[in-house]
């Protein structure tokens, strides 16, 4: 009788933690996703200051201004899906490299001293953004471990918890920006 | 960087001649040595002689006679060892880089090797020597041998002294600003116990939470706790990882790291103690010199190997 007691104690435990890990994990994922959103309003906050540093130099790339203008206004707007996001996300990014590299054309501007700065801070939040992405990819993965493997998948498919997408660089971001093609929109 | 045919030329150029007179003095100390300790030994013998039929006297002779001839071999070594630490080390420090001071008795204070936290046992005894100091590019650094110990006394009062870390401790400012702490240590734990270490690791309750990265090689050898995730990965990119990785391949060496307001601390361990000449040993011979120069660059050349002179973020 007490056997079965220890037995059905021990079980009970167990399965407290189980499921505590499960929700913790979850819960780690979205923190990290959370953090990755900090990060990117940041970014937006600072395409403002960039847009207004270079316009006086690039005459000729008013149309892509504009362009980054635009998207920032529609991601900080606020009513999105995180996959909506993400796709924004990607073609800002595109939209800013292809402003980065036009920068060398003009030499002015690319040793003006709020450009320098301004420069330094954008490459402190990518790499930033770059680290939150894999951070959060880091916790996906130890999600997704927990919902495959036994027997935590057990629980997992009675919780209904379905295995989460990496933050993969799509492939377009992958290959070079081309520069004329960005300006000739 | 100087390379090792770069140190040659300049061994053959202005090391050598110097060598040349320093090797005079070596032997005029060499035969110092010999003269007076052959005279203390005898003079022990013939006091061991005279009173061998006392009962302590004689072992008590001996054992004072080991300390004397200790004391009279490090007075007459002395002053050679600091004459050849500030003429021929310093001469390579300078070659290396000359914007770096050398300091034969200067070693990194104890808050900097505690403030590090890479090893969390303090010191009871400190000691070190050969400071390196200065500025490489943008990058400050300093570096010295460093070796601490601490003491522990068993139940029968006796004393034990056990090292913490003996080798070469690198301090330097850091590329990127940031708050948390960061730990890359050597992996021992995983490397020889497998997942039983890596569920050690996770336990581990004196370090913050551990940090996995997705770099298998550098994971294999490391393993990182950090007080932040993702400030973590921020200071560890991918290709800082594979540098350190780089690093510890080519320095052969156990390395730990930590990364803490904004400054990098590289300890490199050693068990043999470094840029200390060799009384009885020739100075004319390279291979020693070899040694002091790739002891030295291997230290210096975390600047260029850890990329530190990159500034391209918003700290200066």
């Amino acid at each position: 009788m007490n056997i079965f007691l220890i037995v059905a104690v021990v079980l009970v435990v167990i399965i407290i933690g189980i499921y505590n890990s499960l929700i913790g994990r979850k819960n780690q994922v979205e923190n990290a996703f959370a953090s990755i959103d900090a990060l990117l309003k940041k970014r937006y906050d600072l395409i403002p200051n960039l847009v207004s540093t270079v316009k006086n130099y690039m005459q000729h790339e008013r149309g892509t201004l504009t362009e980054i203008t635009e998207l920032r206004a529609k991601a900080t707007s606020g009513q999105l899906s995180s996959e909506d996001k993400i796709a924004l996300e990607n073609k800002l990014s595109r939209v800013y490299r292809g402003i980065m590299v036009a920068v060398e054309n003009y030499p002015d501007l690319k040793a003006s001293q709020n450009f320098l700065q301004l420069e330094k801070t954008l490459n402190e939040i990518e790499e930033q953004i770059s680290a939150a992405r894999r951070a959060y990819n880091a916790s996906v993965t130890d999600f997704n471990n927990s919902v495959e493997m036994f027997p935590t998948s057990v629980f997992a498919s009675m919780m209904n918890f379905k295995r989460k997408q990496l933050f993969e660089i799509p492939e377009a971001e992958r290959q070079n920006v081309n520069v004329g093609d960005l300006f000739k929109k | 960087m100087k390379t090792l045919a770069e140190f040659q030329g300049f061994y053959n150029e202005k090391l050598f001649p110097r060598l040349k007179t320093l090797e005079e003095a070596r032997l005029k100390v060499v035969s110092n040595v010999y003269s007076y300790c052959g005279i203390a030994i005898l003079i022990s013998l013939g006091l061991v002689f005279l009173t061998r039929n006392l009962s302590n006297l004689p072992g008590m002779i001996i054992m004072l006679s080991f300390f004397a001839l200790l004391a009279i071999y490090n007075t007459l070594t002395r002053s050679y060892v600091r004459e050849f630490k500030n003429d021929i080390i310093e001469k390579i420090v300078e070659f290396i880089d000359f914007n770096l001071t050398y300091d034969n008795n200067g070693f990194l204070p104890v808050p900097v090797f505690i403030h590090s936290n890479i090893f969390q046992k303090h010191p009871d005894i400190y000691q070190g020597d050969d400071r390196v100091y200065g500025k490489i590019g943008v990058t400050n650094i300093d570096f010295s041998e460093v070796n601490a110990k601490y003491v522990t006394k068993d139940s029968k009062g006796r004393r034990h002294e056990h090292t913490i870390f003996k080798g070469l401790f690198f301090q330097a400012d850091f590329n990127k600003a940031f708050k948390g702490k960061t730990y890359v240590l050597a992996d021992f734990s995983e490397r020889y116990l497998g997942s039983v270490g890596k569920f050690l690791q996770n336990i581990n309750v004196s370090r913050p939470p551990i940090v996995r990265l997705e770099d298998p090689e550098f994971e294999k050898y490391f393993v990182v706790y950090g007080t932040d995730q993702i400030e973590a990965r921020y200071i560890l990119s991918t290709s800082l990882m594979k540098r350190i990785v780089d690093f510890k391949a080519k320095s052969k060496r156990e390395i730990y790291l930590s990364f803490i307001d904004s400054f990098v601390y590289v300890a490199i361990s050693y068990n043999r103690n470094l840029m200390e000449p060799k009384v009885f040993k020739t100075l004319l011979d390279f291979e020693p010199m070899k040694e002091y120069f790739e002891d030295l660059s291997l230290a210096i050349g975390i600047v260029e190997d850890l990329n530190l002179n990159t500034r391209i973020w918003s700290k200066e």
